[in-house]
């Protein structure tokens, strides 16, 4: 097991270096020029210092090799549109907010769409599980920005006065209710779908018909026998989840004011901040490559047969 | 019969179990079909294939049901925008905002544009984009797949590692800047945006087809008596990928349209005048105090397809599942 912790952890770096050359190669190919809008041109000789301030005049594998050397120090580089601000900054400032509604998301859709799934796989074919299992459709196929332009219509405009709860920003608790339930709501329905096969797939085990053959308690065999086994492909889950959220937030960020990451990257984009882009980009990457990293590891632990395989 | 018999040689099974399980339903023992090879007295039948899927899929209610709405929602994108009385593009601000009426059954947008018309004519754009995003997708995956499936060895084993790399990768980010490359949202651009980081769970299934049906005594026979690679691969691999492709399209339609959707409504894709449902959703945002129907209008129409894309895939793949053709 520790053999497969090490070799797995290690793996990482070989992607994460390749998803940075990728993003690199990439970024190099957009037109444009962070110094020069179209309204201000600017001097040759100026555009020339600039460039060389930045290193933007070396080789392209000389630059990569130096922003790889800044990753690995936590050093993502300066802003190139925003002076004296470097990404590292911008990171700070506007991760947290992200960083806090993902995990909400993330929370709300397991604090629901667990026993949702459960519910319906317990009562399959009967009308909890239809009903379940239609609000799990629903809330997987409907965009969230719709939900989230209903959430707001309804809580603010039409009840404003009995709700009062804040659209816009990341301060208060009131502020966080809306974003979480539009952001949380596809996940949430995923979770639920995913725990009913899941169970559905469990309750035909030979170890549950045992279980019942020798008298236990529903409860136990449902919670201990059940669930237990279940949730290995659920833990699996988080992966895309991941991806979800992070596809979801640009859109959610954007409709409630929220300064965080995906709403800044819009911005940095279509103002040709390279850096500031680079940065993002590798970030929510890496956020994504360490998740799947724990996420294989943990099924590692929870499902020995894998590790068999080997 | 477990998933690794068919040379699974992945490192980490986590995610890509998951998604793979959408496509081939991996755990289950597939529920026994009653087919034409049943009864032993009677003449044999000749049943094709997709015959038998065919009969299969129509014993499936919600797979129908979801099949015929599919099927009237492309009709009336394609159909109605011809036959419409209304010019889809004509602003008349004295019936702005109008709630759905009896003269416009969904209603009309802040530019009193008859919202039943514009949909259809967004549905042409988001449905287009969908179509050639997943047709993109499925003729990477399928070149990459049965390139690493068919030569296996060193080849193989390169290939898988670097789809390891990119697999889950978020795809807004990336596509957002291949549309900043291509300076700003059109038609095409979409559709590389879209298709360029989805390719790699049709490329992981089609790899691990083909390598299932390379051990087939079939294959081992056009070999022996001498049949060029090359029409191995045409003649007895690639057709018996057609099942899982077909599904591929139905599962990789949703996250298509959905990923235009959201580019569209933070302002990155299909800019106006023309009409895409996201940014149809964009317009209806920006006015949802006074008339909320501008957006619920072409979200409803995203998430129809999307169920309908959902519960077709499902249909299909209990229908044409691979394991369900073996026996």
């Amino acid at each position: 097991m520790t053999r497969l912790i090490v070799r797995r952890v290690l793996w990482t770096i070989p992607v994460i270096l390749l998803v940075i050359l990728m993003t690199f190669l990439l970024m190099r190919q957009i037109e444009g020029n962070p110094f020069r809008t179209s309204e201000r041109a600017i001097p040759a000789s100026i555009q020339a210092n600039l460039e060389a301030k930045f290193g933007l005049d070396d080789p392209w594998w000389k630059q990569y090799v130096r922003y790889v050397k800044g990753v690995a120090t936590f050093d993502l580089g300066p802003s190139l549109v925003l002076r004296n601000r470097d990404v590292n900054d911008i990171v700070r400032e506007h991760f947290p907010p992200s960083l806090e509604l993902g995990a909400l998301a993330m929370l709300f859709a397991l604090v629901f769409g667990i026993p949702l799934g459960l519910l319906a796989a317990l009562r399959a074919n009967k009308w909890p599980d239809y009903t379940a299992m239609f609000v799990a459709n629903v809330g997987f196929a409907v965009p969230s920005f719709l939900i989230a332009t209903l959430l707001i219509y309804f809580f603010a405009v039409r009840w404003g006065d009995i709700f009062d709860i804040p659209t816009s920003g990341w301060t208060t608790w009131q502020s966080k209710i809306l974003p979480t339930i539009a952001l949380g709501l596809g996940p949430m329905a995923y979770f639920a779908r995913l725990t009913r096969g899941s169970v559905l797939e469990t309750l035909q085990q030979d170890y549950i018909r045992t279980a019942r053959a020798k008298g236990l308690r529903r409860r136990r065999v449902v919670v201990v026998h059940t669930l237990r086994n279940s949730l290995i492909p659920v833990v699996t889950a988080a992966g895309p989840i991941l991806g979800f959220l992070i596809t979801g937030s640009f859109v959610i960020e954007q409709i409630f004011a929220i300064p965080g990451i995906g709403r800044y990257y819009v911005t940095a984009v279509t103002g040709r901040d390279y850096s500031v882009v680079m940065g993002l980009t590798v970030l929510l990457a890496m956020i994504v490559i360490v998740a799947n990293m724990v996420v294989d590891i943990l099924y590692g632990i929870l499902d020995p047969r894998t590790r068999e395989a080997r | 019969m477990s998933s690794t018999s068919s040379g699974e040689r992945t490192q980490f099974p986590g995610l890509r179990r998951l998604k793979e399980r959408r496509y081939l339903r991996l755990p289950t023992p597939p529920p026994p079909t009653p087919t034409a090879s049943g009864d032993a007295g009677a003449p044999i039948r000749s049943s094709s294939l997709w015959r038998d899927a065919w009969y299969r899929y129509l014993r499936n209610r919600a797979a129908v049901i979801a099949g015929i709405a599919f099927l009237a929602l492309l009709a009336y994108c394609v159909i109605w925008p011809i036959v419409s009385p209304y010019d889809p593009n004509q602003v008349d601000f004295s019936q702005a905002n109008d709630s759905p009426s009896l003269a416009h059954p969904l209603g009309t947008d802040q530019f009193g544009r008859d919202l039943f018309t514009r949909t259809a004519l967004g549905g042409r754009v988001s449905i287009g984009i969908g179509f050639a995003a997943t047709l993109v997708i499925l003729a990477i995956g399928v070149t990459y797949g049965a390139i690493a499936g068919f030569l296996g060895g060193f080849v193989d084993n390169a290939l898988m590692r670097f789809l390891d790399a990119l697999y889950g990768l978020p795809y807004l980010p990336f596509a957002i800047i291949i549309l900043a490359i291509f300076g700003g949202g059109s038609f095409w651009t979409m559709v590389i945006a879209l298709s360029i980081a989805s390719w790699f769970t049709t490329a992981r299934i089609v790899r691990g087809q083909i390598i299932t049906l390379k051990e087939n005594d079939y294959v081992r026979a056009a070999h022996a008596v001498g049949a060029r690679w090359l029409r191995i691969l045409a003649r007895h691999l690639l057709p018996n990928t057609l099942g899982v492709l077909v599904i591929a399209v139905f599962l990789e339609l949703p996250g298509v349209i959905l990923g235009e959707a959201f580019l569209s409504f933070i302002g990155l894709g299909i800019s106006p005048p023309d009409a895409s449902w996201g940014s149809m959703a964009q317009d209806g945002y920006r006015a949802y105090r006074v008339a909320p129907h501008i957006i619920i209008v072409p979200s409803i129409a995203i998430a129809w397809l999307i169920l309908c894309a959902n519960f077709i895939a499902d249909g299909l793949r209990d229908a044409l599942d691979p394991r369900t053709r073996e026996t």
